[in-house]
Parts: C-alpha cells; sequence; structure tokens
C-alpha cells in the first residue's frame, strides 16, 4: 500500500540553519576569550644613570669574568687567587657567597670576544640565585 | 456593529519588525572588515638565533612602551626594520624614550653568537640615552635540555 510509505511526521529533514550563527559566535567568542600572545621573554637589568659611578668596596665585589671559551674566572674582591668555573657553577657560588656577604655585588665582565650567550648563560645563573646586585662590563685589558 | 481595530485595519502585509535574520551576516561583515584593517605592531622578526635562559621571566610592560633593538651575528642594529650604525643608536632612541615618558623597556634582541664587544657598544649607547630599563630576550631554557648540554 503507497499510504503506508508516506510520511507521518512533519519533522523538516534539512538541518536547522537559523542557530548556525549563534553557534558560530559561540565558537568565535571561545577562542577570543581563550587566545594568549606570546610575550615576549628575557632577562631584566637596570643600566645605571649616565655619569652614575659608585665606589664599591672591593671586598663587597665578586669578579666574574667570562673567557672567549665560555669558561668563567671568578675573584674575589682584592685577592688574586683565581678559580676557573662554567656558568652553570655560579647559581651556587652566588647563593654562598651572598649568605656570608649580604652586600656582595656581582662585576660580570665579559672578555670582548667571547660570545653573547656565554654572558647570558652568567647572567642567568645570577639571576636563578635571585642577585640584585650586577654590573655588567667588558674586560679590558 | 464593532468594527475590529477600530476602522483602522492595516492594509499593507508588510511586517512591521526589524528583519533580524541578517543580523548575524552584517555583525560577521563588520568584524572580517575590522579583522582584515587592523595592523598590528610594524617590526618584523629578523633572523636571529635566540640565547636561552632558565630564569627568563615575562616582560611585565604594556607592548607599546616595549622597544626591540635586533643584533644581527655580525653586529649590525637595527630598530623598527631599520638599520642604524651603533653611533647613532642613542640619537634614535633618546628622543622615543623622551616621548613615552622614561616608560619605555628595551628589549635588546641580540643573535647568541654576537661577540660581547657590541653588546658592550648598544649598553653604553642606551646609557648615553638615557634608558634605565633593558630586557635582554632570551628563549624560555628547560632544565632538561640543560642537563642534556
Amino acid at each position: 500500500m503507497a499510504v503506508m510509505n508516506s510520511k507521518k511526521t512533519k519533522v523538516s529533514d534539512e538541518i536547522p540553519t537559523s542557530s548556525m550563527a549563534d553557534i558560530a559566535f559561540l565558537l568565535l567568542i571561545f577562542f577570543l576569550v581563550t587566545t594568549t600572545f606570546p610575550k615576549d621573554k628575557g632577562l631584566a637589568v637596570v643600566l645605571p644613570e649616565p655619569g652614575e659611578e659608585a665606589q664599591v668596596s672591593q671586598k663587597n665585589i665578586l669578579h666574574l669574568i667570562i673567557q672567549p671559551t665560555g669558561i668563567v674566572d671568578v675573584k674575589r674582591g682584592e685577592s688574586q687567587q683565581v678559580q676557573q668555573m662554567r656558568p652553570r657553577e655560579i647559581e651556587g657560588l652566588w647563593r654562598q657567597e651572598v649568605t656570608a656577604n649580604p652586600n656582595l655585588i656581582a662585576a660580570v665582565k665579559t672578555h670582548p670576544d667571547a660570545s653573547y650567550k656565554f654572558m647570558m648563560d652568567v647572567l642567568d645563573a645570577l639571576h636563578s640565585a635571585n642577585a640584585e646586585r650586577i654590573s655588567l662590563q667588558i674586560l679590558e685589558n | 456593529m464593532a468594527i475590529k481595530g477600530g476602522g483602522f485595519e492595516k492594509s499593507s502585509k508588510a511586517s512591521d519588525e526589524i528583519p533580524s535574520s541578517s543580523l548575524a551576516d552584517i555583525a560577521f561583515l563588520l568584524l572580517i572588515f575590522f579583522m582584515v584593517t587592523t595592523v598590528f605592531q610594524a617590526d618584523r622578526d629578523r633572523p636571529i638565533e635566540w640565547p636561552e635562559a632558565e630564569a627568563a621571566e615575562k616582560i611585565d610592560e604594556k607592548q607599546k612602551n616595549i622597544m626591540n633593538i635586533w643584533m644581527e651575528r655580525d653586529g649590525r642594529v637595527y630598530i623598527n626594520d631599520q638599520e642604524y650604525g651603533m653611533d647613532d643608536v642613542s640619537q634614535v632612541v633618546a628622543p622615543l624614550y623622551a616621548a613615552s615618558d622614561r616608560a619605555l623597556v628595551i628589549s635588546i634582541r641580540g643573535d647568541r653568537e654576537v661577540p660581547y664587544l657590541y653588546m658592550d657598544l648598544l649598553q653604553k649607547e642606551l646609557v648615553a640615552a638615557g634608558v634605565v630599563r633593558v630586557v635582554f630576550a632570551a628563549q624560555l631554557e628547560q632544565s632538561m635540555q640543560r642537563e642534556r648540554r
């Protein structure tokens, strides 16, 4: 019987399009809210004001001399004793030294031919050790 | 005999509602228009190899107050897509720094292999320009990578 095959319900056989815009907006707003732009990262330093030069007692200075090979020569104040270190060992050294002398200043002296990355390694180690008084200089002969 | 509607029956069959079916289309059109016409920060990234740092922190400043100074491996300096000589840096930076009410943060984006000589010259230029806040831009280094090196 042909009558049996005819549709009995009035449900539309098309996909409802009226809510499509709502769904699109919902997705749009979701992605707008969850998007985060990559922010620049780096190691912050504060440069001295022009002409600002502070006299610091030698005993409060820890000299970190970065050689072109990336090896760091550590000298304490006036003593001529040189200790050679790798940049990653500086963090532990600084923590030790600063508990002994809270007024300590890290004087990072980089050889002119040394790569920037070696200076960054040392600066990174000092930042990791929460060092605040850092002076960046170039090694003069 | 009561006339329905007091005799003022609607003569036209036009709907008295604002058509809302095209509202979404208009909204999308506006959205796409603004997306296309929006221009983000002008300077393009230069091909450098980033140094890595474990303690790298996000720069806590608005994007418009951050100025990038790029330094390539051979010591060439780029500011806002333009190359400058080392001696000109302080003259370029100083007026911009003053215009920003001393809020400008300089992000030094140096190639990891740059000899430190050039970095020192750049820092001296920035000191001469009166800049105080400087960030050495770096990629965040994971502790695991450090162990392997």
